[in-house]
């Protein structure tokens, strides 16, 4: 089963979505919509947001990429709900900067409160998977608490979603084939596979540092391949079995508007 | 999370905002892995599992291993409020948009470098409280006249004199606002002194404010 959380005739609503794409409401009303339908605004999925850990560098490809030797230990972030946005919605690009890059990531949704939990029981923590594009702004990366929350906590640059897809219906989380494409173009081509940290292990070490809350996400670092946005471009970030996830890049004076 | 916090949503840190500590690390500073000085505000969350009241218990943190820490050590700083949203304002309307100001503890592992985000160290469970309460934005003429003092155990240890913070919370409002939307009942930690006071188990730690409070706390694990 998928689960999301839309906008539609008006109303916002968490919806399930079963293998025939058939969408039915929590309170079991059968919504008669195709799941492409412009009607249908998606929303971040994810309903009471906690505590959003993001990965640097968690793919040896990446880390190598950015001339960085691979991690011995996680290096995590903290993102705040302002940066959640969804599926075909917008994120913005900053005036007057060289390098502003997505990052295609696989997230674990945690379902159940936990501290120290260890590998072999992680997974009964993970509710599901979604997918986020944790975008950047190189610009105004300091070494100071990096990736500073300048570079990484902006309004609008994670969008997330569509859907969640529940943990049982993922065979192996660590074995996905993940792919970004821009403006119809494949720019990143991996598999969680290759990560460094995989979610058990992640959901381990967070756990021996604090308690993990249902809300809570891990997005768990994306590998190489990025390269810049311009506003304009679209782009999709795709992880297989669990879903896709397209964003439209405007300026800054499109997305605040009377705010610029 | 402890029931009845007085953060909404989120709270947010400012690291480095102490001019003797800047200058104090200013030949650190220049080297690797910095650099350079911080040209912008260094910030932090305090994630919601760390979010606690006055009187409540602080729990004595763990090694990866089980065993206690050795080591912790607390900050405190003035805590404002947000009023309503607050979006890309500017220094000189910033203040409108606070609710009122309260005191934010900040208990950590011991401090050891700025470089990479301090998970391990800034993200316990129960180590920011806040309180006692919010105090009503037009009772604080200035917020940075005002002056943070720590007691551990009735005795002094820390007096941080916000006049002496690198950036004025005017200015930290108007730039965190640039960064990320501000929303109703969200707190920032405007800065703390760059001398963490060191704490033990059964510690009881004071953070006081003139017209805004005392928030108190004590160390678990004696």
């Amino acid at each position: 089963m998928r689960h999301a959380r839309i906008i539609f005739d008006g109303r916002e609503l968490d919806i399930d979505i079963d293998t025939n794409d058939r969408i039915t409401t929590t309170d079991g009303e059968v919504l008669d919509v195709a799941l492409d339908s412009n009607d249908i605004t998606w929303l971040a999925p994810v309903k009471d947001p906690g505590t959003i850990f993001a990965l640097g560098l968690n793919y040896a490809d990446h880390a190598t990429e950015l001339s960085f030797e691979p991690p011995k230990e996680p290096l995590v972030f903290i993102k705040h709900a302002n940066t959640l946005t969804g599926h075909k919605q917008v994120s913005y690009r900053p005036d007057n900067i060289e390098f502003q890059h997505y990052e295609c990531e696989l997230v674990a949704v945690i379902g159940k409160t936990g501290k120290n939990i260890r590998r072999e029981d992680a997974m009964d923590y993970v509710a599901g998977y979604t997918v986020c594009n944790d975008f950047a702004i190189r610009d105004y990366l300091e070494n100071y608490y990096r990736p500073n929350l300048r570079v990484k906590s902006r309004d609008s640059l994670l969008p997330m979603g569509p859907w969640i897809v529940d943990r049982e219906d993922v065979a192996d989380a660590n074995n996905l084939r993940l792919t970004t494409e821009v403006n119809g173009k494949i720019t990143q081509d991996g598999s969680t596979s290759d990560m460094i940290f995989d979610v058990p292990f992640l959901v381990e070490y967070l756990s021996k540092i604090m308690t993990l809350n249902p809300g809570d996400m891990i997005a768990t670092g994306t590998p190489h391949g990025v390269v810049d946005m311009q506003p304009g471009d679209t782009v999709i970030c795709t992880i297989e079995n669990i879903c896709s996830l397209e964003t439209r890049i405007v300026s800054e004076k499109e997305y605040f508007g009377d705010k610029y | 999370m402890t029931a009845n916090t007085l953060v909404h949503s989120k709270l947010v840190c400012v690291a480095l905002n102490d001019k003797s500590q800047l200058t104090a690390l200013e030949g650190t500073f220049n080297e690797a892995p910095y650099k350079k000085p911080p040209t912008q505000p260094v910030l932090y969350y305090k994630p919601r599992n760390t979010w606690n009241v006055d009187g409540a218990e602080v729990e004595w943190a763990k090694d990866f291993d089980g065993s206690d820490v050795t080591a912790m050590a607390v900050g405190a700083s003035l805590g404002v409020v947000i009023g309503r949203e607050t979006c890309r304002v500017s220094q000189a309307e910033a203040l409108d948009y606070v609710r009122g100001y309260t005191i934010v503890s900040d208990f950590s592992l011991p401090e050891e470098n700025y470089f990479r985000p301090d998970i391990k160290g800034k993200c316990l469970d129960t180590s920011a409280p806040v309180g006692p309460e919010i105090v009503p934005a037009d009772t604080i003429a200035n917020p940075d006249a005002l002056t943070v003092t720590i007691r551990v155990n009735e005795e002094q240890k820390s007096a941080f004199a916000l006049a002496d913070m690198q950036r004025s919370v005017a200015e930290l409002i108007s730039t965190i606002s640039w960064i990320m939307t501000l929303q109703p009942g969200e707190i920032i930690a405007v800065g703390f002194a760059g001398d963490r006071v060191p704490v033990a188990q059964g510690d009881r730690v004071e953070a006081t404010i003139e017209g805004v409070g005392t928030l108190t706390n004590t160390l678990g694990g004696a």
